[in-house]
């Protein structure tokens, strides 16, 4: 028995092990990358470096491309719609669950909205914020993210919602509350770990989002950091270097996040159940 | 406090699905009545419609003579214990039991005070700062009472409120429950498809099947005279026993045949068939209105016994009837062989006549009239 034991155990390091190694080489990559002397990225294509470590490339990733505000447009764009996401999806899907509003047609036209490709609806979404006169600002930027992930969290918070027994609701009416108030004192506290870990993908999603941000940005002042990171490849070539280093220091906060929040994603993207 | 009335009530869910149809009845101030009825046959449908949390898809609904059909579930002034008691898992029992005074933005003080007397009177005081996850159940179940009853609710429904309880906790809590509510004086409905529960604390039960309503009267009432085989059915444990029968008269006297057995009607019963001659009736018999005798004597049948199942204090004999079965049930100790005939009486008093057709109780008013 304890032999079999040790062998299962051993089996699931090494299953562990092989996708934590497939999950963080690209990673280690891009770090290794990043610490490289310029001219060795070229040439070597060896995974740690050869010629010594330098920080020449986090150096010049800062200079010559303003990473420090698209960080910071990145953040406010991401927190903003985010927040605006779980404030309108929250309500719409427990009316949606609860009170079938909007019947079959409703729900699948959200989902519907979810599998449909991004790039199709680039151009009349171009159309809408620049007639709104808000292209190329972070107001902009922010309504269009926090648009598409409403599918996402839509999908997300459905069965938090359908697990909760329904007398807790029935309860609160009898007891005086009203529909609203009911979802914000009962039903709330009971979907918080979900509601907590559909913001944080939502996070990622805002955080990470390309397509949109690199038709409604064109200045400093709006674009995010994905778009940063493009424009290390330039009339000059491709520099490895200087783009490794602003990728991690992309990806660096956002890892926080989920580090801070991951016992919530786990628990909330795992189990989804309120027992009564 | 006040009374409930429904009024020619219908609910048609979707698909055409009748689950209450046309139900009538009245619910006195301050009375104990009991909806009973096995699962589907429209009582919980019908608590839902008085409590507001179902629209009334036709009739009305009044509290204290109002029609209250338009009024949501916060302004009908009602008080709700689920049959998962339904308690608010983000909160303690004491936030349990202020929610409902905290939509009525009471003071703090008068919260307090009003938790304090309703968590004594049902003697939670040493469990008030516990979590509502981490009670037992009969703790949660009085959870559920103290947060009902701390409004001083005009109306007191209860769904099922003790079923998920153990066996052994059930029947004391049968026993509280009633006195607790006695207590209270307030107007109460309680659902249930257990017919002991509803026999040991209705002041009045309401019969409920495939939506309609069967039979309304006091639980003796409805035990010793119902309406229909249905109800005769439902009522008692172990159920009645039925079996088709012909009625001839002969020689002035009533006989009662099927293929199994027959007797001779007595001097009531006689009466009663003059008045209304019947030919094909059914017989409903409760187990324990039959005798048994291991020795032959006038009017009785003998039948072959089936199974004995011994409880001790009483003895359930199954008989052979025909191709049916029969149940009796005798007090004390009675051991006959397996296959052995014994000779059973009925008796006369408490057995009832349905019809062949539509299960009526065909000598109903002259049972209630006696």
């Amino acid at each position: 028995m304890i032999n079999k034991n040790i062998f299962s155990k051993i089996i699931g390091w090494v299953i562990a092990i092989i996708f934590l190694t497939i999950i963080l080489l690209p990673i280690i990559y891009v770090a290794a990358t990043s610490l490289k002397i310029p001219l060795e990225i070229r040439t070597s294509g060896s995974l740690f470096p050869q010629g010594g470590i330098t920080f020449e490339n986090w150096v010049k990733a800062f200079r010559n491309v303003p990473l420090t505000k698209y960080l910071f447009n990145s953040t406010v764009v991401a927190i903003s719609s985010t927040i605006i996401t779980l404030l309108i999806a929250v309500p719409t899907i427990y009316t949606v669950v609860r009170f079938k509003t909007g019947g079959a047609v409703l729900p699948s036209l959200i989902l519907g909205t979810y599998v449909m490709p991004p790039i199709v609806v680039t151009v009349p979404i171009f159309a809408i914020i620049k007639t709104l006169g808000l292209q190329d600002t972070l107001v902009g930027l922010i309504l269009v993210h926090s648009m598409m992930n409403i599918p996402l969290a839509f999908w997300l918070l459905d069965s938090y919602i359908r697990n909760i027994p329904v007398e807790l609701e029935h309860a609160a009416w009898v007891d005086g509350y009203s529909k609203f108030d009911t979802l914000l004192k009962i039903v709330y506290p009971l979907i918080k770990p979900g509601v907590l870990s559909t913001g944080v993908v939502c996070l990622i999603m805002s955080w990470n989002e390309f397509l949109f941000a690199l038709i409604l940005t064109y200045s400093d002042a709006s674009k995010t950091f994905p778009i940063g990171i493009s424009q290390y490849i330039g009339e000059h070539g491709m520099q490895f270097g200087e783009m490794s280093a602003a990728a991690l220091a992309g990806i660096i906060p956002i890892y926080i996040v989920v580090f801070i929040f991951s016992k919530n994603l786990v628990e909330g993207l795992g189990r989804s159940g309120v027992k009564g | 406090m006040a009374s409930v009335e429904l009024r020619n009530v219908w609910k048609i869910y979707k698909g055409d699905v009748e689950a209450v149809k046309d139900v009538s009845w009245k619910c006195e101030d301050r009375e104990f009545f009991s909806i009973l009825g096995p699962s589907g046959c429209g009582k919980s449908s019908s608590l839902r419609m008085i409590a507001g949390l179902e629209e009334i898809t036709e009739g009305q609904i009044l509290f204290n003579d109002k029609v209250v059909n338009d009024l949501r579930p916060k302004e009908r002034n009602i008080a709700m214990v689920f049959e998962n008691w339904a308690l608010y898992p983000n909160l303690n029992v004491y936030e349990n039991i202020a929610f409902p005074l905290r939509a009525r933005k009471m003071s703090k003080e008068v919260i307090d005070e009003k938790v304090k007397t309703a968590a004594k009177f049902l003697d939670l005081e040493p469990i008030l700062k516990k979590n509502a996850r981490h009670l037992s159940g009969g703790e949660m179940q009085r959870v559920s009472i103290g947060r009902a009853i701390v409004r001083e609710p005009d109306v007191l429904i209860m769904d099922e409120p003790i079923s998920h309880l153990d066996a052994s906790l059930r029947a004391r809590m049968r026993e509280e429950l009633k006195t607790q509510v006695s207590r209270l004086g307030v107007t109460t409905l309680y659902i249930t498809h257990d017919q002991v529960e509803s026999m040991a604390m209705a002041d009045r039960i309401a019969v409920m099947n495939l939506g309609e309503i069967q039979q309304i009267g006091t639980p003796l009432n409805i035990y010793h005279h119902p309406s229909n085989e249905f109800v005769a059915g439902f009522i008692g444990e172990p159920p009645a026993n039925f079996v088709d029968c012909a009625v001839i008269k002969d020689d002035g006297k009533f006989r009662v045949t099927c293929s199994a057995f027959q007797f001779i009607l007595d001097d009531v019963w006689t009466k009663r068939f003059t008045a209304a001659p019947q030919q094909k009736v059914r017989l409903g018999v409760r187990p324990e209105d039959i005798s048994i005798s291991f020795t032959e004597s006038s009017n009785c049948c003998g039948l072959e016994v089936d199974f004995v199942e011994i409880q001790g204090d009483r003895t359930i004999i199954t008989l052979k009837v025909g191709d049916q079965l029969f149940l009796s049930e005798i007090l004390g100790d009675v051991r006959p062989e397996i296959g052995q005939t014994i000779y059973v009486k009925f008796n006369q008093e408490h057995i009832h006549f349905f019809s062949q057709e539509d299960g009526k109780n065909i000598f109903f008013d002259a049972e209630m009239e006696s």
